[in-house]
């Protein structure tokens, strides 16, 4: 151990850092605390006072917190969780075989850079601009809707395809692709292809070195994956603002409102929230990993 | 015990802070800069609303001989309120606009100075109708502390062929457009602030004799409860299409022709005109009134402290008179006191007959809305407004 040490001694008094890893890991955690934790901690505070004309009364209540199951704000927890799932599972479903096809099956060099740099060229432009394009291709009037109808398809525009969930969760699902698909990507390259020649040598078929080859060295890639896209997707505002329009109510848009109304309280409540689900998500990930996968693998690179 | 955090106007630490550093400056300039001299233009920093921005600043230093720098603000109450409490604005900023209402808090408190109605550079506050200098907009518990700008009195726009409506836009047509007409049910856009949309349902609810409710704009919590079981029932019932946020969405609605009706601010129906013509829709003349609003200018305590009380009411009077009338009315079709004044200044300045006409329709336009007398004040400072906040939390949960 390097850091900020206790000694073994029976007495345990701190000792310094002897080493410059030791004084740049224990200044990397105070400035960790103060930057990270301690802004959280101030934050989860305020959810235990209330507002009165724009100003705080700090006189502890739970008020907040009760005042949160009342006005049915819980149902957006509970919605909003719902959708990081859901579109966290989607994105890993498709995002897998793609990383896979890019890292093993794309011979061309040229082909995966080009389809690297499509993934990211579209996050050159600010998400409003990038999302709000959707309202013209999914409205009632939109192209989509007007192809359908134009072609007989259908009689009546889609109502659906905008302002429902099926259009944030589209929205979410293009938004955060590249940050689900990138992980797994890493990860796959960094396997050697002998492996695969070797499994497939001693006459496994491709499911089964799929399964006992790729998938279980890929798994720091997946998590990896996991964990950059659902953590994203439980603070998403841009996408049920502007393709739920206002029928897809999620906890960045109940934040922003309670913001707006300067009710800092109810706003800190609702983040603490956020927090908890995250730390707890991330906990059960953990647990359920626990012995098939060590969570120091995610940055295997950094072991070599 | 319970502590409201305190907002000291004396001598707070920033203040403290700051008088240090101008001694310190002034000490500098007093060892080497003070033989300079230059005849310098006089200089004030508004805070405030965008739409009380003149598109062209340099008209208002050409008539007063004052450059007004200007800081703007979205009509967001919570920014807007946390700058004037917390950042304490009024020490760098002359001049604050906003919606009519923050003078209840922001009055008493001590932050806004009195209008000084008597000030001779003042001298269009004596023609100032009442019905503007009296209003919501400026008077609080029997003091002045605002001087009312701009108005208008917002309901919805509707194309007229899928309610069968008049296309030339002056029948009176009732708010149950928007909640209860099959023939729009599913293609009806809200205002997804609630300090808009609940309180013109509440509204609409009372004018109709459905509720009893004093004000709308500040329901009591079984007041809004009541209102908010109502928008959750519409709103189950496929009423709504989408709530909008934005000026831009607002404009993007009607134009890809989203929804038939919508309730949004009547520049979006002015902006739409400009690629719709004729095809665009209609703002409403509604059976309910609707929700009058008007922008204050106020002046924050300290400014007057600086010495800089003169240059202010030149610009409060600006304010009051003819070339920023003509402006408003002509950029935005917002009207506000004084309109003849801006009617003469466009006969003088040479404006087109039609726009002439035009400032004298929206003049009329303004008073007819105005003065329904089921149209109700809105009050984005409402004491309720943290109830009315969370039931509205309930129908976007629904």
């Amino acid at each position: 151990m390097t850091a900020l040490a206790l000694s073994s001694s029976p007495r345990r008094r701190w000792r310094l850092p002897g080493t410059a890893t030791g004084w740049f890991t224990g200044w990397f955690l105070v400035m960790w605390i103060g930057v990270v934790v301690l802004p959280l901690l101030i934050i989860s505070a305020f959810s235990f006072f209330s507002m009165r004309q724009y100003q705080i009364v700090y006189d502890p209540t739970f008020a907040t917190w009760t005042s949160l199951v009342e006005t049915g704000r819980w149902v957006v927890v509970l919605r909003t969780i719902r959708f990081a799932v859901s579109v966290t599972f989607l994105e890993i479903l498709v995002a897998f075989p793609f990383a896979l096809w890019l890292a093993k099956g794309c011979r061309s060099a040229a082909v995966r850079a080009g389809v690297i740099t499509l993934l990211t060229i579209p996050f050159f432009i600010d998400a409003s601009s990038r999302i709000i394009v959707w309202r013209s291709i999914l409205g009632t009037n939109g192209v989509v809707n007007n192809l359908l109808v134009g072609s007989g398809l259908i009689d009546k525009p889609l109502t659906w395809l905008l302002y429902s969930d099926f259009s944030v969760s589209f929205g979410m699902f293009g938004s955060y692709f590249p940050t689900a698909v990138f992980p797994i990507f890493l990860t796959l390259s960094l396997i050697d292809d002998d492996l695969i020649k070797a499994s497939a040598d001693l006459g496994a078929s491709r499911l089964q070195t799929l399964r006992h080859v790729i998938l279980p060295l890929a798994m720091p890639g997946i998590v990896g994956g996991i964990v950059f896209t659902f953590v994203p997707l439980m603070a998403a505002w841009i996408e049920p603002q502007l393709l739920g329009g206002g029928q897809v109510n999620l906890l960045g848009q109940s934040i922003q409102s309670a913001l707006t109304n300067l009710n800092y309280p109810v706003a800190a409540a609702l983040s603490t929230i956020v927090i908890a689900v995250l730390v707890l998500m991330l906990a059960a990930l953990v647990v359920s990993l626990r012995g098939r996968f060590k969570m120091s693998s995610l940055f295997q690179s950094l072991d070599r | 015990m319970s502590t409201v955090e305190s907002n000291d106007f004396g001598m707070s630490r920033r203040s403290f802070l700051k008088s240090a550093g101008v001694s310190v400056a002034f000490a500098g300039s007093s060892l080497g800069f003070a033989s300079l001299g230059f005849a310098q233009e006089t200089v004030l920093h508004a805070y405030g609303v965008t739409t009380a921005q003149m598109d062209d600043p340099s008209l208002i230093s050409k008539a007063t001989g004052i450059k007004l720098e200007f800081t703007p603000t979205d009509a967001d109450i919570g920014v807007f309120m946390r700058d004037a409490l917390a950042n304490n604005i009024g020490e760098t900023h002359d001049i604050m606009i906003f919606d009519g209402g923050t003078q209840d808090i922001l009055g008493p408190q001590g932050f806004y100075a009195e209008i000084d109605e008597t000030n001779p550079a003042l001298d269009l506050w004596d023609r100032t109708p009442d019905f503007w200098k009296k209003s919501d907009i400026s008077v609080y518990d029997g003091k002045t502390y605002g001087v009312p700008i701009l108005g208008n009195c917002d309901a919805f726009a509707y194309f007229a062929d899928a309610i069968g409506a008049n296309p030339n836009g002056q029948d009176e047509i009732p708010y149950s457009v928007l909640y209860e007409d099959d023939r729009t049910r599913g293609r009806v856009a809200l205002d997804r602030v609630f300090s808009q949309s609940l309180a013109c349902m509440a509204n609409f609810l009372k004018v109709n004799g459905r509720l009893q409710i004093e004000d709308p704009a500040n329901l009591t919590p079984e007041q809004a409860k009541a209102v908010v079981d109502y928008a959750v029932e519409r709103k189950k019932a496929g009423t709504f299409r989408t709530l909008h946020n934005s000026f831009e969405e607002q404009v993007q609605l009607i134009q890809n022709r989203e929804v038939d009706v919508l309730e949004c601010w009547e520049p979006a129906v002015k902006e739409a005109e400009k690629t719709m013509k004729d095809k665009a829709p209609v703002y409403a003349y509604a059976v309910e009134g609707g929700k009058k609003w008007g922008h204050g200018a106020y002046v924050p305590k300290q400014a007057l402290e600086r010495g800089n009380g003169e240059a202010i009411y030149k610009v409060l009077n600006y304010f009051l008179g003819g070339e920023f009338r003509a402006y408003q009315a002509r950029d935005r079709s917002y009207a506000g006191p004084n309109m003849d004044l801006g009617v003469e200044y466009a006969e003088k300045s040479g404006w087109s007959p039609e726009q002439v006409e035009e400032l004298r329709a929206t003049d009329k336009k303004i008073s007819r809305k105005m003065s329904n007398p089921n149209a109700f004040w809105a009050k984005p400072t409402a004491p309720h407004a943290d109830v009315m906040e969370q039931e509205w939390q309930r129908f976007l949960s629904a």
